[in-house]
């Protein structure tokens, strides 16, 4: 208590002149502990972490560089190849230092908890899983280790803002903190924010979640690094086989002789969480595959799509007259166009050029989406932003003569900003439904085969829905319903936060929540 | 009320008869400022064709009631009209020997701040909530002097100080919410302070605030006035804040001015009815136990171009030729510096005589702007 009346009576000097680092030198205890736990988490988990962050940054690299490639196409073809070639050996570049931090010991990772492997003999302890265990309590262990991590990695990023919160902010209150405190109390929006964070995590850790990898069992399953052992009872001996040879044993094609359903084993000893595809390939390692390009994609057109919604909106609520009359325009006839049909027409035209090529197709579906999603975005945005830009404080920016742009980004953009992620959450499940029907559909729409696509899988299944091979349709078409309800209920979670005037419907359910804890 | 102007009239007696004498070109000069707003059902003249000057120093106050015109004249003047608005062709502003109406966006940028700076009617408002005062008077200094890091943070405290913050440096780091109403508008004077405008226009900053603050913020505008030299146009329908300020007053009506004068001419002898009104309606200026007399009827819309006096249908002396001929401004004492639009003036001639004065005088004007690119 002495250290808080400190703190106020220190306060008019604080606020003067003190820096984040410099209040940090002042107090360094609760900085140094949580930085110590970060660096720890960081530490176990150094090479998963690494390997997403480049896998987010040659996203990235392939986005801005694609963008720029189109753009710069139209004027001259010879620097659009030039943009091309940097981006190829960039790409490559990075994908050798991705493979070099798969080098990196990683505690959660499956040659660490190893779950593959055969029973010498057909019975008793099995060789090769972690422990002797079972593959499935192996492979289930590392998947709860991999979860309980991600979760724990996800609390204290947060809990990182609330020592922030509480040791080094200058100010006493902030909007933000009431908007963290409504979500701490807003069940749906948790659960938004939990499915949200799973779905993270199947992206960046999906190798690691799998029972074997979308590499061995799925791209390249012929080649000598994705032979298998197992034992024969045949011969009674262990042997080795092909990933591939295996799966063209495992395949669910429903009947009941060659099926191998959720939590069962195939005749080569490898445990299979959701069961296998008609292709006898893992279900489980497909989803994660499926989860990472879903995510990239959905990423790249969100993102797209918001910056093109939040700067036509601060636009054409700026200026409006003519220019705002142009957008609107331009987003009814954007609107008026069927996406699908675009989307279809457009991945037929660039099947098999480069830009079809690049994210195996991802790329330019995600600039599809993103060019055509922003128009809804843009309308639910422009209200508030014409609002904004009544504002006095924008007349009296103008009026000492404050740049246009500037002032869109400093007096308005922090007005809109929640609107966007608001509304740009709720979009995300639409694009995630967009991009499994295209995938569903198949015949070069949407991801290209062998990339793993939920859709696809939803499609490979569909014959077989009534018979024992149910799983290979539900299981995709599930998570993608869970996944979507997840995302609406996130950005449900963000509007109620946001919005000063749900407080009285959260009262009620604080209390409740204060009750029962 | 008018006993209070003249020591103003003492503070720079010279501004006020040297300039006018020395025939110095105005600092601001407005003439034929036509603003009209087209809406879908029809046009709105908000400011109709009106005439003013200001002189290097001087504080010229523009009054009426509310509807006629004041915040469009101001916001005309920054260039701050915005579709559905338009400044007719023939309107000009002359700034400092610059003919405003002809900038493009960018020049009027620049002359917005460093040049015209603006107080706005809500101060309130005018400072952006998720912004410390620092940073945004420190955001005016940067955009208008080029000036950032400390020396601009010197400079906002110095000007927070200026405008009588105590405390100032502490201040700067706070909030608007943290501010009381009357420091927020001395905060939005301060940031107009810092863009170190010639020109000043106030557009009612002390009608959110109670009566001792906005004596303060008048006596801070003036002192800063004599300070810095400023020009200032000071907007307001309270007749009683402008004999304290103002230097010479325009009356508006419905997007006309219908009475100019020196502020104690207008106090003392008002001609035109509306301004007489004007004053009548001011408690303390009746005789004693009399009921206040008020106008009648609210301000019309000017939704055509003037083809009668738009005063006429409140007015108690109007008669029949006011429904047909629009008043032009009349010289209606000796020197120019005091004129009324209205058709009982020129005094001492006939009704006939008047009414043809004015329909002379408005046949002129209607051709002298069909020649300089003429409205539609």
């Amino acid at each position: 208590m002495a250290s808080s009346t400190n703190t106020q009576n220190a306060e008019p000097l604080r606020r003067d002149d003190s820096t984040v680092l410099s209040r940090i030198a002042d107090n360094p205890w609760p900085a140094a502990r949580w930085v110590a736990v970060m660096g720890v988490l960081v530490l176990l988990e150094l090479g998963a972490l690494l390997g997403g962050f480049l896998n987010v940054v040659e996203a990235l690299l392939i986005a801005v560089t694609g963008l720029a490639e189109v753009t710069v196409g139209l004027v001259s073809s010879s620097l659009a190849a030039g943009i091309l070639g940097f981006q190829q050996s960039a790409a490559s570049t990075l994908s050798g230092l991705r493979a070099d931090t798969e080098g990196i010991p990683t505690l959660l990772s499956r040659d660490v908890i190893p779950n593959q492997g055969y029973q010498p003999g057909g019975t008793g302890a099995w060789e090769g899983p972690f422990l002797g265990l079972e593959p499935a309590y192996a492979w289930a262990l590392r998947l709860v280790l991999v979860l309980a991590y991600a979760l724990v990695l996800s609390y204290w990023l947060f809990r990182g803002w609330l020592v922030f919160r509480e040791h080094y902010r200058q100010m006493e209150w902030s909007p933000t903190d009431d908007v963290v405190d409504k979500l701490r109390t807003h069940r749906w929006g948790q659960f938004g924010i939990v499915i949200l964070v799973l779905f993270l995590t199947m992206g960046l850790f999906g190798p690691a979640m799998g029972p074997t990898t979308v590499e061995q069992n799925i791209l390249s399953p012929y080649t000598e690094d994705s032979r298998i052992e197992y034992y024969n009872a045949e011969s009674g001996s262990v042997e080795t086989v092909f990933a591939g040879e295996a799966n063209f044993n495992a395949k669910s094609i429903g009947s009941q002789d060659s099926n191998v359903g959720p939590m069962t084993y195939d005749d080569y000893g490898r445990f299979h969480p959701f069961g296998t595809l008609t292709n006898g390939r893992d279900l489980f390692t497909f989803m994660m595959g499926g989860a990472r390009i879903s995510l990239i994609v959905t990423g790249i057109a969100i993102g797209l799509g918001t910056l093109l919604a939040g700067g036509l909106a601060m636009v054409s609520a700026f200026y409006r007259g003519s220019i705002d009359l142009g957008v609107l325009t331009l987003a009814d006839g954007i609107v008026s166009v069927p996406r699908l049909l675009l989307l279809i027409m457009v991945s037929a035209v660039f099947a098999n050029t480069w830009l079809g090529n690049i994210l195996d197709g991802g790329f330019l579906l995600a600039v599809v989406f993103g060019l055509t999603i922003w128009p809804f975005l843009w309308r639910a945005v422009r209200g508030p932003a014409l609002q904004v830009a009544q504002e006095a404080w924008v007349d009296a920016a103008k009026s000492f003569g404050q740049q246009p742009s500037i002032i869109m980004r400093k007096h308005m953009f922090p007005y809109i900003m929640g609107y966007l992620l608001i509304y740009a959450s709720m979009s995300a499940g639409g694009i995630i439904i967009s991009l499994s029907a295209l995938s569903f559909l198949g015949n070069g729409l949407g991801i290209s085969p062998p990339t793993p696509a939920w859709g696809r899988a939803v499609s490979l299944g569909q014959g077989l829905v009534s018979g024992p091979s149910w799983h290979i349709s539900f299981i995709p078409g599930a998570m993608i319903v869970l996944l979507v309800t997840g995302m609406n209920a996130f950005g449900d979670g963000i509007r109620d936060a946001i919005d000063p005037e749900s407080d009285t419907g959260e009262g009620g359910e604080t209390t409740a929540a204060g009750g029962g804890g | 009320m008018a006993s209070q102007s003249p020591p103003d009239a003492d503070a720079d007696p010279s501004a006020d008869g040297d300039m006018a004498a020395n025939g110095e070109e105005p600092l601001l000069s407005v003439s034929n400022l036509q603003t009209v707003f087209y809406t879908d059902k029809e046009t709105i003249y908000a400011v109709d064709g009106i005439d003013f000057d200001v002189k290097r120093g001087e504080t010229v106050g523009i009054v009426g009631e509310s509807g006629s015109g004041k915040s469009v004249t101001a916001r005309s003047i920054m260039g701050l009209i915005e579709s559905p608005g338009k400044m007719l062709e023939g309107s000009s502003i002359r700034f400092d020997g610059q003919e405003l109406t002809e900038f493009s966006a960018e020049e009027y940028q620049a002359i917005r701040g460093s040049g015209i700076g603006m107080v706005s009617q809500d101060p309130q408002q005018s400072l952006n909530p998720v912004y410390t005062v620092g940073n945004q008077i420190m955001e005016a200094l940067e955009v208008n002097r080029g000036m950032s890091g400390e020396p601009a943070r010197q400079e906002a405290i110095d000007l927070l100080e200026a405008v009588a913050i105590p405390d100032a440096a502490r201040r700067l780091d706070e909030y608007p919410h943290e501010f009381s109403g009357g420091m927020r508008q001395r905060a939005v004077i301060a940031m107009m302070l810092a863009c170190d405008p010639e020109f000043l226009i106030c557009d009612e900053p002390t009608t959110a605030l109670d009566v001792t603050i906005q004596a303060q913020i008048l006596e801070l505008l003036r002192d800063l006035q004599a300070e810095h030299g400023l020009s200032i146009i000071f907007i307001t329908h309270d007749m009683g804040v402008i004999a304290e300020i103002a230097d010479r007053v325009n009356v508006m009506y419905a997007g006309e001015i219908v009475e100019q004068a020196p502020v104690e001419e207008l106090f003392a002898d008002p001609k035109h009815p509306y301004t007489r009104g004007l004053l009548e309606a001011i408690p303390g200026r009746t005789e004693q136990g009399e009921q206040l007399r008020t106008i009648e009827g609210d301000v019309p819309t000017p939704n055509a171009p003037a083809e009668h006096c738009r005063f006429a249908p409140r007015c108690p002396v109007a008669f029949d030729a006011c429904e047909r001929i629009p008043p032009q401004p009349v010289t209606v004492e000796d020197g120019d510096e005091h004129t009324a639009s209205c058709l009982l003036y020129p005094e001492g001639e006939t009704e006939a005589e008047r009414a043809e004065h004015h329909r002379a005088a408005a046949g002129e004007r209607r051709r002298g702007h069909a020649e300089s690119g003429g409205e539609p």
